[in-house]
């Protein structure tokens, strides 16, 4: 007997997907993770404009992650014009990008992600019987965006991180207002990982993982990097950023999206459990500690502890982001002007860790500064294959299947990737082409 | 009177203006509490996709016959609808440059069967549907956003600007980039709403929110020749939100 498991349109995410799986029997014989994002054929719009435009066009790709493309652009394209920035601008960057990473696993882990441990349909239906919970959770996000507000000058598309610098650097009143916001900060994040700590545990779905992360062994840090580390029980691979494409040499599986990455033919999985996994020894004392209060243990086999690794980065974040800012309230910031950008032509790629995984792009200048080619790899893209073999390893180890049951799980496996379609939408088609 | 049916929507975009929804952390409750939201995917995973509303508020813009569908059904089911942002009034990113060879365009990026996509020429709201209210901005600016909501919840139209952002940058006496640097700023003809937030952080503007109606563009174009900015110059900045007249879809 035939049977087919379909979720429409996934919920609780960003963009429109949807996950459909063929039983016959007990036997998997196809998983979709389908999109349905329409192409906007942003890499081909941008042939022929000036280096000066792109990050501004190309954080549009996704808002979620709009600070992670933006200085993924920015890094690209100085690295292809073979600018320096100086040590504040990458420090200032790297607050930025923990800005939007606080904001981004807040939005998911309390309005996406909770709803679905506590057996609600939304956030606003759980804030009915979980008011505390809710603003707690909403509190953290505001406080991702208010550092995306201060450096960035804007929480969606931001604006003011520009080639070879910033418009204009934070006062020391809006530093002094993070630093508030970032101490209540402290203590949110301690009172979150105790109530994700005390939810019902979800177990279904075990499978040695293949992981891949930008390495930053002091920091765990997002932006700063140019080595990619894929890494699977025991196997270690050093993959410079230049060389990504070695990464995504994907090619389809009848049945199935799957593409075949470079370790052992088995997908990858991006994001922050692939993060910890890969530089946990750079952690802060407090995400340490929220590593064991949540019970993970690295490398994880559960693709749900993506959850927990984006709770315990929650913390390290905030912590990371407190000192940071005491720092430049301590030393004071340079009122430096942007390094100057002259165009030239050469090709650079820039890898970096958007809140749900590497992210890629890469660029190709001529003598004018004008764009030849660009190419952008985000992260839900990366992860695709591994949703897919994770969908299908939920089904294969439910001891029942019950369709109800089954379809809670599917969707809670794909959102535990925390996906973000509307960046997934290149990749995809082209791999559909494939 | 019952609360007001709502629902919230996207077509093909980034989700910015919904995420912008999201990001008013501190009216979210009072604002869920105030409507009675029906139908949010991005939000919630029960969703009555049926009802009558009378608010769709519409994010992103049609790129694709399924968008095209999606829009249609939303309008019929709709007493008022909202287009919310950029992409939604103008067309946004995907649709500069309409004009170039989209076939050519799938087929460079996605190769030979990049044809077989359900994949149609960028369009807006209102080149599709009927359009009710428009709110620009990429993305909107949460307090417009909010403050339409509370007018439309009062019966009152809301009240947006319809100037540019040349008017708010000189209000708050910033410098300008135009006159006194040379700078490409697209201030003088971009619609307005936004505080001149790039002017006031020393950026040029890159007229995220569209144009302005009541924009002075003659004066505008005599104040970039001034300068020695070419007509090209500025015409590429604009077309990169919203497609120029002379380009069809």
């Amino acid at each position: 007997m035939t049977t087919k498991i379909q979720v429409e349109h996934l919920a609780r995410v960003e963009g429109h997907g949807g996950i459909t799986v063929e039983l016959d029997g007990s036997a998997v014989t196809a998983v979709r993770f389908d999109i349905f994002e329409g192409a906007r054929l942003l890499e081909g719009l941008v042939r022929g404009r000036s280096y000066e435009d792109i990050s501004q066009i190309l954080s549009r790709i996704c808002a979620i992650c709009s600070v992670a493309h933006s200085l993924t652009s920015l890094k690209a394209t100085e690295a292809a014009l073979e600018v320096k920035v100086s040590p504040q601008t990458d420090l200032l960057r790297d607050l930025l990008y923990r800005g939007e990473s606080i904001q981004s696993h807040a939005l998911h882990l309390f309005c996406l992600a909770l709803p679905d441990y506590l057996n609600y349909p939304s956030v606003t239906a759980l804030a009915g019987d979980h008011l505390d919970a809710v603003t707690l959770g909403l509190r953290m996000k505001k406080l991702g965006n208010s550092i995306q507000e201060t450096l960035g000058g804007r929480a969606v598309h931001p604006v003011n991180a520009v080639l070879g610098g910033f418009g204009k650097l934070p006062s020391t009143d809006q530093l002094i207002a993070l630093r508030e916001g970032l101490l209540q900060g402290m203590v949110d994040t301690e009172t979150a990982i105790e109530l994700l700590a005390s939810l019902p545990a979800a177990d279904f779905c075990h499978s040695e993982t293949v992981f891949a992360a930008l390495r930053s062994p002091g920091q765990h840090g997002y932006y700063l990097g140019d080595e990619i580390i894929v890494r699977s029980n025991g196997l270690r691979r050093s993959v410079p950023a230049a060389e990504y494409r070695s990464l995504t040499n994907e090619r389809a599986v009848p049945g199935s999206h799957a593409k075949h990455s470079a370790l052992n033919g088995r997908p990858l999985m991006v994001g922050a459990l692939a993060r910890l996994s890969i530089n946990r020894e750079g952690l802060s004392a407090g995400a340490a500690a929220a590593l064991e209060r949540l019970g993970l243990t690295l490398p994880s086999d559960n693709p749900m502890d993506n959850n927990k690794a984006q709770a315990v980065e929650l913390v390290h974040d905030v912590e990371r982001a407190l000192a940071t800012v005491e720092r430049l309230l301590e030393e004071g910031l340079n009122e430096e002007r942007c390094v100057p950008v002259p165009p030239r032509a050469g090709t650079g790629t820039a890898a970096t860790e958007a809140p749900r995984g590497l992210l890629i792009h890469s660029y190709t200048y001529d003598d004018a500064g004008r764009i030849v080619a660009a190419d952008v790899i985000t992260p839900t893209a990366l992860n695709a294959a591994s949703i897919e073999d994770h969908l299908r390893r939920t089904v294969e180890q439910s001891p029942d299947q019950d369709v109800a049951a089954l379809t809670k799980k599917l969707e809670m496996i794909a959102r535990a990737y925390d996906p973000c379609i509307s960046c997934s939408v290149h990749l995809l088609q082209r791999h559909h082409a494939a | 009177m019952g609360k007001p049916t709502v629902g919230l929507f996207g077509l093909t975009g980034c989700a910015g203006d919904q995420l912008v929804i999201l990001n008013c952390e501190d009216q979210l409750l009072d604002l869920v509490g105030a409507l009675d939201i029906r139908d949010f995917l991005m939000a919630s995973s029960d969703n009555d996709v049926q009802c009558d509303l009378d608010l769709a508020l519409v994010e992103g813009a049609v790129l694709s016959k399924r968008d095209e569908e999606k829009l249609i059904r939303i309008r019929q089911r709709s007493k008022a609808l909202m287009a919310v942002g950029t992409c939604a009034v103008w067309g946004g990113v995907a649709a500069m440059d309409r004009a170039l060879d989209r076939a050519k365009l799938l087929r460079d990026i996605y190769g030979e069967q990049g044809a077989q996509y359900d994949s149609l020429p960028a369009r807006a709201l209102h080149e599709v549907v009927k359009v009710d209210l428009n709110l620009a901005g990429c993305p909107i600016e949460k307090e417009q956003f909010l403050s339409a909501v509370s007018n439309l919840l009062n019966g009152d139209p809301p009240i947006l600007p319809e100037y540019p952002v040349c008017a708010e940058c000189r209000m708050r006496e910033y410098n300008c980039l135009l006159i006194e640097k040379g700078q490409v700023c697209c201030g003088p003809l971009t619609l307005a709403g936004c505080g001149a937030r790039c002017p006031g952080l020393g950026i040029p503007c890159v007229g995220c929110r569209g144009p302005a109606d009541d924009a002075n563009v003659a004066s505008a174009l005599t104040m970039f020749g001034e300068k020695g900015i070419p007509r090209e110059a500025i015409a590429a900045k604009l077309r990169t939100f919203a497609p120029m007249s002379g380009d069809r879809s």
